[in-house]
């Protein structure tokens, strides 16, 4: 435990010190600031059709997808493969510290992060608060979604990151597994096969966020994003045990 | 205190190490000495655990690498060849760190941190950024790291590499230090360090151990002839030729300024009878010097597979001398 807390609080602080965090928080802000915005002024105008901002914000927008799939690869990618570059896999892999928590430890680092990066946001539902009345049901649906898909997102880029000793790499990786798995889902709606649109729906993250968004909580999809995350991570686990020398 | 059984590694079709089986005793200081590509990292890395061999076993502190490999790795304390720090943490935040890896706790970490910044030199750098400290202070910083948490078991990859020699004594003396208590496990190119350093050695050559035993009992092994240094005043131009004529003198060769190379044969001594002779000519002497056989002669001849006068093997001993003028200047 205390050399997982040690690797949690050492990629943590890694994240806060490194000025691409940064970045990534500023554009994030500045983006979804703006997409806030948009929304708020479109459904203000009197002829728009009524709907709640932040469902539109999580749900019918392509834009948190964007955001989703350009910020995971660039918040996982030097976690492990740096590691194995610079060379201190070497002093870290012969402390007492299995592979599992080093996975773990920096998994759960970049997840806090994500989360942190969100965390801004709630100002919007406060701001719609002051203004008019918000349904906390679907906001807190909405976050949890966001927290699911991007808890899958990351182990896919803890796993890409642990595959590679480049950084750009990993980055890349994580990208080119990241897209099909978005519009892999999406396929639902060009299928007739009965069998392969319930397997594709099962997956559509599109779909899983619009739902999430409108305060649907179907526990398969936790199901989904759990198993596939803890699925992930076994195979980052592995990936180190066996390339950390190399 | 470390015991390695059948120890092998193959990486394709090359074996880098070959059935290497020995044991390291409590408070033992063994030095692993061998060309480069010999196989010395390679081994170091098995038995840390960072490397997992293809075949045969380690136990470190009478735990397995392989079924209890977190509690062996727990009695460690590792300095790897290439130091890898991580560059945007402070030495101080660096060694907490790595007190909590090790698992120490919170109120221990401080006094430990203390003595290792210390021990180490490093009290003027402490709230350094890694990234910005020299070669000589990450060293440093990696020794830290390695005797931080007080492991039974030190195991030493080329420790003095990129010290200047005032660093190099302190940190010899470190090392001694260290020896007392902890059991010590070093890999060096320098050999005069294992030999100020060494309770035993370890030569290894092409994944092999070629050699084990302390210092003096591997020269007195390598019986070769005995060489005696003679440097005569004004180099008189027969001195070779009666040189070569005193008994057990099997050759001489002559160098500038009056320097001569006496071969005998085994252990004969021939300088009592070089003294009369020079006194007799009513010569100037001013150096006669019997060189014992070094740890270089055998190192060299164990760890050399071309004739003699290949360049491989005068490359190593050009690198010895090398190695030896900077350590002894």
């Amino acid at each position: 435990m205390s050399a997982f807390l040690a690797t949690l609080s050492r990629e943590l602080r890694a994240y806060f010190f490194s000025p691409l965090a940064y970045i990534v928080m500023a554009v994030l802000l500045v983006v979804n600031g703006f997409i806030f915005w948009l929304i708020v002024s479109f459904l203000s105008d009197p002829r728009a059709s009524t709907g709640a901002p932040l469902e539109l914000f999580f749900g019918q927008t392509f834009f948190f997808w964007l955001i989703l799939l350009f910020m995971t690869p660039v918040l996982t990618m030097r976690l492990l493969s740096e590691e194995r570059r610079s060379g201190t896999i070497e002093v870290l892999m012969t402390a007492p510290i299995t592979e599992a928590q080093v996975v773990l430890g920096k998994y759960v680092a970049a997840l806090s992060f994500y989360i942190a990066l969100w965390v801004p946001t709630l100002a919007y539902a406060g701001v719609i608060a002051r203004y008019s009345t918000v349904d906390w049901g679907p906001v807190a649906s909405g976050y949890l979604g966001i927290v699911g898909v991007g808890a899958l997102f990351l182990a896919v880029g803890v796993l890409a990151s642990a595959v590679t000793r480049s950084q750009l790499i990993a980055a890349l990786l994580t990208f080119v597994i990241l897209v099909p798995m978005f519009t892999f889902g999406l396929l639902e709606n060009l299928i007739n096969n009965e069998i392969a649109k319930q397997i594709f729906g099962y997956l559509n993250l599109w779909q899983h966020m619009d739902d999430f968004a409108k305060g649907i909580v179907d526990s398969r999809r936790l199901v989904y994003y759990a198993s596939a995350t803890v699925f992930l991570l076994f195979l980052a686990t592995r990936t180190l045990a066996v390339k950390k020398w190399r | 205190m470390i015991e390695a059984q059948g120890l092998t590694r193959r990486y394709g079709d090359f074996t880098a190490v070959d059935d290497l089986s020995f044991s390291i005793e409590e408070g033992e200081i063994v030095g692993i000495l061998g060309p480069n590509g010999a196989g010395k990292t390679t081994t170091i890395r098995m038995i840390t655990g960072f490397l997992p061999p293809s075949e045969g076993r380690v136990t470190v502190a009478g735990k397995d690498l392989s079924s209890d490999s977190v509690g062996a790795r727990g009695s460690l304390g590792y300095l790897p060849e290439h130091v890898a720090l991580y560059e945007e943490m402070r030495v101080v935040e660096y060694l907490a760190y790595r007190a909590r890896l090790e698992g120490v706790g919170r109120s221990q970490a401080r006094g430990l941190i203390a003595d290792a910044l210390s021990r180490c030199l490093l009290e003027d750098v402490r709230e350094q950024i890694i990234g910005t400290l020299s070669k000589g202070y990450r060293q440093r910083v990696g020794l830290a790291t390695a005797i931080l948490h007080r492991p039974k078991v030190l195991v030493l990859d080329e420790p003095t590499i990129g010290l200047d020699p005032k660093q190099i004594i302190a940190i010899r003396e470190l090392i001694r230090e260290l020896g007392r208590e902890s059991t010590l496990l070093l890999s060096t190119h320098i050999l005069p360090e294992v030999e100020l350093l060494c309770d035993r050695v370890m030569i290894i050559d092409r994944g092999k151990i070629v050699a084990e035993g302390s210092p003096e009992s591997l020269r007195a092994n390598s019986a070769g002839d005995s060489t005696v240094r003679v440097v005569l005043k004004g180099s008189p131009p027969d001195a070779a030729a009666i040189l070569s004529a005193l008994p057990d003198v099997t050759r001489v060769e002559a160098a500038p300024n009056g320097r001569f190379e006496v071969i005998c044969a085994g252990t004969a001594d021939p300088r009592e009878a070089i003294f009369r002779m020079v006194v007799e000519r009513g010569w100037t002497l001013l150096e006669l010097v019997q060189s014992r056989a070094s740890l270089e002669d055998v190192f060299v001849r164990l760890t050399t597979h071309e004739k003699p006068t290949a360049p491989r093997a005068s490359e190593v001993v050009a690198q010895l001398d090398e190695n030896a003028e900077e350590v002894t200047e």
